[in-house]
C-alpha cells in the first residue's frame, strides 16, 4: 500500500476532477470530443514515458520540447518531399535516437551534469530549426493524417499504440533486466557498478530511448492533422517534466512507475478542459498547474522525511 | 611573461576602434529597417516579400529583423541597434505599444524617420501608421461576417494568439463593442489563446465545441488559429454546424475553405502592406510625405489616401470559396 | 622535462575565468573586423544597457548554484514583480520608488516561499521551482488577466532605464552594485563561503556548525529579492509593465552561470566567472547583429542573428563543457599519475 501510495493519491486527485466536471459540467463526458481529447493528449504521454526513464535514471532532459519539433519537422519534409508515410515515421525516430545519442554521449561518457547539456543541445535544435523552417506552417500530402486511415480508426491507432507502450514500459521496467538497469543506476550508480551493471552504458541507452520514444510521439502528434508547424514541441518539456512529478517520479532518481506516468499526465492535461467546461477564464491554468506541481512535491516530502538539513 | 602578454593584449584592443574594414555607405542609398512582430510568423515574412519589391524599386537598403517569439524587450533592442546603424528609416510593427514608443522616441530623437505598419505605437513617437484597415475595421469586420454566417443569433467564441498581445485585444475589444451595438441575440461565451500553436488551438477549439453545445461560431484571430479551429471542427463531426472565422492567411487555410469547414477567411493583401509600409517611411524620408498631406503616390499602388496619420490600405478582405484560388500567400 | 614556462600557460588555460576572457577578445576583434559600428560608444553603451536584466539575474543565481541548488522561478517572479509594480503605481497611486522598493520586497518573500519548500520541507530545488515557475507567472497573468499592462511612468523614473549617468547607463551602475554586493558575500564573508561548503557536501557543513537551512534560505531569497530589482530595471527601460515580463530570462541566466564556470553540482565556481560568461553572451548577442556585410544561408547574417547567437550558445556551451571535463580527466590523471611516481622505489627524479 505505502509502496503505490503516490500513484493512489493522483488517482484520487484525478478521479475527484472527473467527479466534479460529471457533477457541475455534465457535457464533458461526450463520446467523440473524449476521444478526440485523448487522442490530441497522447503524443506528450509517449514523450513523458520517455523523461521518466531518464528522470529514473537521475538525469534530466530539458531539450524534449525541441526534440519533438524537430522529429516533426524532419517526419514533415521527408513526407513533403514524396517518400512514404514508413520512411517518415523511420526519420523521425532515426532523428530522435541520434538527438538522444547526443545528449547520451555528453551525459553518460563525458560526466557532464544533464541540466547543462540539455539546456545546451536544447537552444542548438531551437535555434537551427528556426534557421532551417523560419516558422512556416508545412502542409502534409495526402495520406499522412490518420496514417492515411479514416478518422475513427486512426484515432484509435493513435490511442491503443500510446497505451499499448505505457503497459508495455511498465512490464519491461518491472519484469526485463534492462529495466532494473535502469531503477539501480537512478538509486546509487556507484554501487550499481558494483553490482556489475554498467551505468554508463545504461544512461547512453535511456537517453536514445527518450529519443525514440520523442519521435514517435512527434509521428502521433502528425498524423493528427494535415499540417504541421515547427513550434509544435514547445512548452513540451514543463508538461512531461511535470507530469511525471506529479505521478509519483523522483527527480532523485530510482523511483517512479508508468502508470504514475499515465495518471499525472492525465491529471494535468486536463486541467484546462475542466477550465473551459467550468466555463472558468483560461488565465488561472498556469497558477493551477503551478499549484498541482508543488503540491505533488509536498506530498513527496512529507511521506519521506529525511533530514537533510 | 604573464605581464607582457597582458600588455600585448591591451594594446591590440586599444587598436581596434580604429581599425575597421573600410565600408562607407554610398550617400544616396536610404536604408529603411522593417520591424515586425515576429520573425517567425508567416505574415510578416510576406509582407518582407512586399516589403524587398518596394525597396528594389526604389534602389534602398532594406534591412529585416524581428523577435523569434514575441519578446517585448527585443524589438527595443533591434530598434536601439538600427540607431547606432544610423537607419534613414524604421517601420514597425508594434507588440507593446507602450515600451516601443520609448524606443521609437529615441530613433526620432536621432533623426531617423519613423512610421509603424499592422500595429500601432503611441502618436507622438511615429510620423504615420500604415493601416492595412482600422483595428475598428478589423473587429467589425469579424463580428460582421461571423453574425452573418450564424443569423445574427447564438453563442460565439474567440480563439486568440496569447492573452498580453496588444493589437490581438484591440480587435477583441472591437468585436465585443460591435457585438453589443449591433447583435444583441448573440453571446461571447469564451476567449481561449493558443500560444500561436495551431495544435493548441485545435485542442481549445476541441474543448469549446464540447463545454458549449450550442456554439455556433469560433473566430480565430490569430492566424494559427484558424486551420488548427477547422481541424478541430471538422473532427468533430461539426463542420458546417459550428462557422469558422478567422484572420488568416490564405495559403493556410484553402483545403478547409474548400471543403467548406471554414466559411471565411479575412485578411488584406498581405504584400501590399509590406510594400506600401516601405513606400510611405521612404516618402517621408524623402520629404515628399508630410504631415496634413492628403494623398501620396505608392508606386506600383498609385495614389493612397492619407487620412490624419493614418495610411489605409484599404477594407479587410474576405477570402471564400469562390475567391481564395486567386492569392498564393 | 617540460619548461616551466608551458606548464604556467597550461595552468592559465586551465583556469576558467581566462579561457572566457580569451572568447571575450576573439569576440571583439572579430566582430569589430567584420561588422559596423560595434565598438562605438552608443553601441557598447546598448551591449551592457539590454542585458542588465539577464546579469542581474545570473549574479542572483550564483549563490543559489553554489549551495547546489537551483532557481527556475526567477523570470516568473520578474513578470510578478513588473505587474504588482504597474499596479501599485497605476492602481494604488504609489510613488514609483516607494513601490520599488516593496516590490524587491516581495520578490526576497518568493525566494523565501521557495526556501522554506526546500529547506523545511527536503523538496528538490529543481521541482519546488518548477511549480513557482507556473505558479509566479500564473499568478501575474492572473492579476492582469492577461490583457492588461501598466504605463505612464513618471519620465524621472523611465530615465532609470534610458538615460546616463557621468556616461554609463543608469541601470548599470545598479548592477555594478549588485555585482559588487553579491561578489563581497560570496568570496569576502563566512556566510558566503558556506555557500560553496553546502555545496561541495551538505551533511559536512552541517557537522561543521554552519546553520545550512538558514543559509540556504539566505541564498533564495536574495534571489528573489534581485529578481524584484530586475524587474523593475526592465519596467523603466520598456516603460510599460506587462505580465509576459522576464519569459525565459532563467535559463539565459543559468547559461551564463554555467558558461562562467560555476559547477551545475554546486560546491565550486566564482562570481567573476558568471560575470565574464554574462558579458560573452552579452557581446555574442550584439555583435552578430552588427554584421551586415556578410552573409549567411543567403541572409545578411543580421538578419539571423538571434538564431545564429541561440545556436553558437548552445555550441559554445558545450564545448565549455566538455573542454572542462576533458581538463579535469587530464588533470586527475596527472595526479595520479604523479602520486604514484612519488611512491615508488626509485628516488632520483630526472
Amino acid at each position: 500500500m505505502n509502496k503505490y501510495f503516490r500513484e493512489l493519491t493522483v488517482a484520487i486527485a484525478l478521479a475527484l476532477l472527473l467527479l466534479s466536471l460529471a457533477i457541475f459540467a455534465p457535457h464533458f463526458f461526450q463520446a467523440q470530443p473524449i476521444i478526440s481529447r485523448l487522442t490530441s493528449q497522447m503524443p506528450a504521454l509517449v514523450a513523458a514515458v520517455g523523461i521518466a526513464l531518464v528522470i529514473i535514471s537521475r538525469q534530466i532532459d530539458i531539450s524534449i520540447g525541441a526534440q519533438f519539433s524537430m522529429c516533426a519537422i524532419v517526419a514533415g519534409v521527408t513526407a513533403s518531399a514524396g517518400f512514404p508515410l514508413g520512411m517518415a515515421i523511420l526519420a523521425a525516430l532515426v532523428t530522435g535516437a541520434l538527438m538522444g545519442a547526443v545528449n547520451g554521449v555528453l551525459v553518460a561518457y563525458l560526466g557532464l551534469p544533464s541540466i547543462v547539456v540539455t539546456l545546451a543541445t536544447m537552444v542548438t535544435w531551437q535555434e537551427a530549426l528556426r534557421l532551417w523552417q523560419q516558422g512556416r506552417l508545412l502542409a502534409l500530402p495526402n495520406g499522412i493524417q490518420w496514417f492515411g486511415l479514416s478518422q475513427q480508426v486512426g484515432q484509435m491507432v493513435v490511442i491503443s499504440v500510446a497505451l499499448t507502450l505505457v503497459v508495455g514500459a511498465a512490464w519491461a521496467m518491472k519484469n526485463l533486466s534492462g529495466g532494473r538497469q535502469i531503477y539501480a543506476t537512478g538509486t546509487d550508480a556507484e554501487a550499481a557498478r558494483l553490482a556489475g551493471i554498467d551505468p554508463k552504458r545504461t544512461t547512453f541507452r535511456v537517453f536514445v530511448l527518450m529519443g525514440l520514444l520523442t519521435g514517435l510521439a512527434a509521428v502521433l502528434n502528425l498524423v493528427q492533422s494535415p499540417q504541421v508547424q515547427p513550434n509544435c514541441g514547445d512548452g513540451l518539456d514543463l508538461k512531461t517534466i511535470a507530469a511525471v512529478v506529479v505521478g509519483g517520479v523522483a527527480i532523485s532518481g530510482g523511483r517512479g512507475t508508468m502508470w504514475g506516468v499515465l495518471l499525472g499526465m492525465l491529471l494535468l492535461a486536463n486541467v484546462n478542459p475542466a477550465l473551459t467546461h467550468f466555463h472558468q477564464p483560461p488565465y488561472w491554468e498556469k497558477a493551477i498547474q503551478g499549484l498541482v506541481i508543488l503540491l505533488a512535491a509536498v506530498a513527496d516530502g512529507l511521506r519521506s522525511r529525511k533530514t537533510k538539513f | 611573461m604573464k605581464h607582457k602578454t597582458l600588455i600585448a593584449a591591451v594594446a591590440v584592443i586599444a587598436t581596434l576602434p580604429f581599425i575597421s574594414c573600410s565600408k562607407s555607405k554610398s550617400s544616396s542609398k536610404i536604408t529603411i529597417a522593417l520591424l515586425p512582430k515576429s520573425k517567425g510568423n508567416q505574415y510578416f515574412v510576406t509582407c518582407e516579400k512586399g516589403a524587398r519589391a518596394a525597396a528594389h524599386e526604389l534602389n534602398a537598403e532594406l534591412k529585416f529583423d524581428g523577435p523569434i517569439n514575441s519578446d517585448p524587450a527585443k524589438q527595443n533592442e533591434i530598434v536601439e541597434n538600427w540607431i547606432t546603424d544610423g537607419v534613414d528609416v524604421i517601420a514597425a510593427a508594434c507588440e507593446n505599444k507602450d515600451s516601443i514608443s520609448t524606443a521609437l522616441k529615441k530613433a526620432q530623437a536621432a533623426g531617423i524617420k519613423v512610421v509603424t505598419y499592422d500595429a500601432d505605437a503611441n502618436t507622438d513617437a511615429r510620423s504615420f501608421f500604415v493601416n492595412q484597415a482600422t483595428a475598428q475595421g478589423i473587429g467589425e469586420q469579424l463580428m460582421d461576417t461571423a453574425a452573418r454566417l450564424t443569423g445574427e443569433e447564438g453563442e460565439f467564441a474567440i480563439i486568440t494568439g496569447t492573452l498580453t498581445a496588444s493589437n490581438l485585444n484591440e480587435w477583441i475589444k472591437y468585436i465585443k463593442e460591435r457585438n453589443a451595438a449591433k447583435y444583441p441575440n448573440m453571446k461571447l461565451v469564451d476567449i481561449k489563446p493558443c500560444d500561436d500553436q495551431k495544435d493548441k488551438a485545435q485542442q481549445e477549439a476541441t474543448n469549446l465545441l464540447s463545454a458549449y453545445p450550442n456554439l455556433k461560431a469560433i473566430i480565430g484571430v490569430c492566424s494559427p488559429a484558424v486551420p488548427g479551429t477547422a481541424e478541430a471542427v471538422k473532427q468533430a463531426g461539426k463542420a458546417g454546424a459550428v462557422k469558422v472565422l478567422g484572420l488568416g492567411l490564405p495559403s493556410e487555410n484553402k483545403a478547409y475553405v474548400k471543403e467548406g469547414v471554414t466559411q471565411a477567411v479575412i485578411l488584406w493583401n498581405v504584400e501590399q502592406l509590406g510594400y506600401l509600409s516601405v513606400m510611405a517611411g521612404a516618402a517621408v524620408a524623402k520629404g515628399e510625405l508630410v504631415a496634413g498631406a492628403k494623398e501620396f503616390n505608392a508606386g506600383k499602388l498609385g495614389k493612397i489616401e492619407v487620412v490624419g496619420d493614418n495610411i489605409v490600405l484599404g477594407k479587410p478582405f474576405v477570402f471564400t470559396k469562390e475567391n481564395i484560388d486567386q492569392f498564393d500567400f | 622535462m617540460p619548461s616551466s614556462r608551458s606548464i604556467s600557460l597550461k595552468l592559465l588555460l586551465a583556469r576558467h575565468e581566462v579561457v572566457l576572457v580569451l572568447v571575450i577578445l576573439v569576440e571583439v576583434v572579430l566582430f569589430q573586423l567584420l561588422g559596423r559600428n560595434f565598438l562605438v560608444g552608443r553601441n557598447v553603451s546598448n551591449v551592457f544597457r539590454h542585458s542588465v536584466e539577464i546579469g542581474l539575474l545570473a549574479v542572483a543565481m550564483t549563490p543559489v548554484i553554489l549551495t547546489g541548488g537551483i532557481d527556475l522561478s526567477v523570470g516568473s517572479m520578474m513578470g510578478l514583480c513588473a505587474v504588482l509594480f504597474g499596479m501599485m503605481v497605476n492602481r494604488l497611486g504609489m510613488d514609483p520608488w516607494f513601490a520599488s522598493l516593496a516590490v524587491v520586497g516581495i520578490g526576497a518573500l518568493g525566494g523565501g516561499f521557495n526556501a522554506v519548500l526546500i529547506t523545511r520541507l527536503n523538496l528538490p530545488p529543481l521541482i519546488v521551482t518548477l511549480g513557482t515557475f507556473s505558479l509566479f507567472r500564473g499568478l501575474a497573468e492572473a492579476l492582469t488577466r492577461g490583457a492588461e499592462s501598466y504605463s505612464g511612468f513618471p519620465p524621472s523614473f523611465l530615465a532609470l532605464g534610458n538615460s546616463d549617468f557621468a556616461g554609463i547607463p543608469a541601470q548599470v551602475w545598479i548592477f555594478i552594485g549588485v555585482a559588487v554586493g553579491i561578489w563581497l558575500l560570496v568570496h569576502r564573508t563566512t556566510l558566503g563561503r558556506s555557500f560553496r561548503a553546502i555545496g561541495f557536501a551538505p551533511e559536512g557543513a552541517r557537522y561543521a556548525g554552519i546553520p545550512v537551512a538558514r543559509n540556504t534560505s539566505i541564498a533564495y531569497m536574495i534571489a528573489g529579492a534581485v529578481a524584484g530589482i530586475a524587474a523593475v530595471i526592465l519596467v523603466a527601460r520598456l516603460g510599460e509593465a506587462r505580465a509576459n515580463a522576464g519569459i525565459g530570462y532563467e535559463l539565459l541566466a543559468i547559461t551564463a552561470v554555467v558558461l562562467g564556470g560555476v559547477s551545475i553540482f554546486g560546491g565550486s565556481g566564482t562570481l567573476a566567472g558568471t560575470l565574464l560568461g554574462w558579458v560573452a553572451l552579452a557581446i555574442l548577442n550584439n555583435g552578430l547583429t552588427r554584421i551586415s556585410d556578410y552573409r549567411i544561408l543567403e541572409q545578411p547574417v543580421a538578419s539571423v542573428a538571434r538564431e545564429l547567437s541561440g545556436l553558437l550558445t548552445g555550441l559554445l556551451l558545450l564545448t565549455a563543457l566538455s573542454l572542462g571535463a576533458l581538463t579535469k580527466t587530464l588533470a586527475v590523471r596527472r595526479a595520479r599519475k604523479q602520486s604514484l611516481s612519488d611512491t615508488s622505489p626509485n628516488l632520483v627524479k630526472s
